[in-house]
């Protein structure tokens, strides 16, 4: 049983239709394993098929064809298998209003088969973790977003599936939380647990994820490890360089070497290029003769670079 | 604890959130058969076919069917609570079957009808004087339960599928309409034209307050009851049914 595969993907499409409208082709044949163990990022840009995907896996849509196996279970044909070992915070909020924390993460616990002792042992360290423990007994619906974010995703650290969902798990929740929420997946991992991720956050990505899956209307653009992926994007280079004042009209003079990437703050500007190391390297030359210049800084790929240049390949002109 | 259990466990924190609402439900039926029933009788000297009884006696299982009615239309409509706190879409994925979900979701509502029927009942028959048939009050309990039960699952069925919460209530709106007045809820049938009797005999609600006032007064033919008691088995069935396609569907 060990050797299988936490998720195994063949072929997956999952088409839209509604009456007067063409059909949408969110998953478009998608194919993709992932290791027990790992954590896994799928990333992608708006309506990618990211989250149509994460919903097949979950058992919350059927697909329109292929299969989807989760821990070895067929998700059409068998879904209850596959609920019993997985645990999900979806992309929208989902919380009881009405119920304060602990009840809501009780709540969870006792969906997912826990005894009365078991929800007791855990759910103060649970709370404290994600500081809500003051709070407790407060209904979520007198908490701010990011507090019932919290309950959200602190529900699934109650159980122990073997797989943990999370759809753009860090919306609306502060750095300090979302560092101590990652530092926790981690854990996780490290222990057995699966999580399968979606993001758009790459920073996230780039800091969680063992194996990392890039989609673009809902096909694969590309797949593997992180520095798998950087060599997808090599001769792309990162140049930081900061002046001790911008000179005129610079910003307009890069834009014209069309970069993967631009972006200008104050007297920094950061631009992101496909060139061979010579040109970039002269390029830095060029600009250090247009003004004094502080700091620079000549970089490979970063993931987000990765994801512009192989998802902008697939983007309407 | 079981799916079935939790599920149940969930309903029944929400509900006892809002004392007022189960203090409403437990007693606002009897308070309808005081105020209307006793009112009626007063007003217009109600005479059921030349039978001594009076209308507060007739309308007991009329209130009672009522209040199945309003319960399960009520237990729908959390469908939209669920939908708007986005936890429908997470329990979609909790280890449970859709039919767990729809019966767990009734299943304390059911009990609220039990004990509201069991108020009504106990207090009809002490204060305004209803000659209650004891013996027959376990399948009395097994009608309301059930009449809850499947007039839940036929709301389910636009709750789920009618994903705007004002057209939902417009739809209620219209049931409860024709649904409550085109039935013997409130009056005999049989001095109704004839039209009006035939739409009345094909609907549910007629079969659930004509076995409910056998239940409870031990009024009406076996036959006809009989008929009854298997359409609206069959009714119950379908709604399940529809209801559980319904939620597949949506998932």
């Amino acid at each position: 049983m060990s050797s299988v595969p936490a998720i195994e993907v063949r072929d997956l499409v999952k088409v839209y239709s509604r009456r007067g409208e063409s059909a949408i082709r969110a998953v478009d044949g998608l194919s993709f394993a992932v290791a027990r163990g790992s954590i896994f990022g799928l990333l992608g840009p708006n309506g990618a098929g990211k989250s149509t995907t994460l919903r097949i896996l979950t058992t919350q849509i059927r697909p329109t064809s292929g299969t989807a196996r989760v821990a070895g279970y067929d998700v059409v044909s068998q879904p209850l298998e596959v609920r019993r070992r997985i645990a999900v915070v979806i992309q929208e909020q989902a919380v009881d209003l009405l119920l304060s924390a602990r009840d809501n993460l009780a709540g969870f616990a006792r969906f997912h088969g826990l005894a009365p002792t078991q929800i007791h042992a855990k759910i103060d360290g649970v709370l404290r973790d994600f500081d809500l423990f003051d709070q407790a007994g407060r209904k979520v619906q007198d908490m701010s977003g990011g507090f019932r974010r919290r309950v959200q995703v602190a529900k699934i650290f109650m159980v122990d599936t073997p797989i943990v969902f999370l759809d753009e798990f860090s919306t609306g929740m502060d750095p300090i939380l979302k560092r101590s929420v990652m530092a926790s997946l981690r854990a996780e991992a490290a222990r057995g647990r699966t999580i399968v991720l979606t993001t758009q956050i790459l920073s996230e990505a780039e800091e969680l994820c063992d194996d990392i899956l890039i989609v673009n209307r809902g096909r694969e653009v590309a797949r593997g490890d992180l520095n798998a992926l950087k060599l997808l994007s090599s001769g792309v280079y990162e140049v930081s360089l900061t002046f001790d004042s911008l000179p005129a009209g610079l910003e307009e003079e890069l834009a014209r070497l069309h970069p993967l990437r631009l972006s200008v703050s104050r007297s920094t500007v950061e631009i992101a290029l496909k060139e061979s190391e010579h040109r970039v390297l002269d390029l830095v030359s060029q600009l250090s003769a247009r003004g004094r210049i502080l700091r620079v800084e000549v970089g490979g790929a970063s993931l987000e670079d990765v994801f512009v240049e192989l998802t902008a390949k697939g983007a309407p002109q | 604890m079981s799916a079935l259990g939790a599920i149940v466990h969930r309903e029944a924190k929400i509900r006892i959130t809002n004392l007022m609402f189960i203090f409403w439900d437990l007693l606002y039926p009897l308070g309808y058969l005081l105020v209307f029933g006793v009112g009626i009788d007063r007003a217009l000297h109600f005479n059921v076919a030349g039978d001594a009884s009076d209308y507060h006696s007739f309308f007991l299982a009329g209130v009672l069917g009522m209040a199945s009615f309003g319960i399960a239309s009520n237990t729908a409509w959390s469908f939209f609570m669920d939908r708007d706190n986005g936890i429908f879409f997470e329990m979609l994925t909790y280890p449970m079957s859709r039919a767990q979900y729809l019966l767990g979701k009734v299943l304390f509502n059911v009990v609220i009808a039990l004990v509201q029927a069991a108020v009504t009942v106990g207090l009809s028959a002490a204060v305004l004087g209803v000659p209650v048939v004891w013996r027959l009050l376990p399948t009395g309990a097994a009608i309301v339960a059930i009449g809850t039960a499947a007039w839940f699952f036929f709301y389910a069925i636009f709750a789920i599928l009618v994903r705007q919460n004002d057209a939902f209530n417009s739809i209620t709106s219209i049931f409860y309409f024709v649904f409550l007045f085109a039935s013997s809820m409130f009056y005999p049938l049989d001095p109704l034209p004839r039209m009006f009797r035939m739409v009345a005999y094909a609907n549910p609600v007629t079969w659930q307050v004509d076995l409910l006032r056998y239940a409870t007064t031990g009024t009406g033919s076996a036959g006809a009851l009989a008929l009854e008691a298997v359409a609206f088995g069959i009714f119950m069935l379908l709604s399940f049914l529809g209801a559980l396609a319904a939620l597949r569907r949506e998932s």
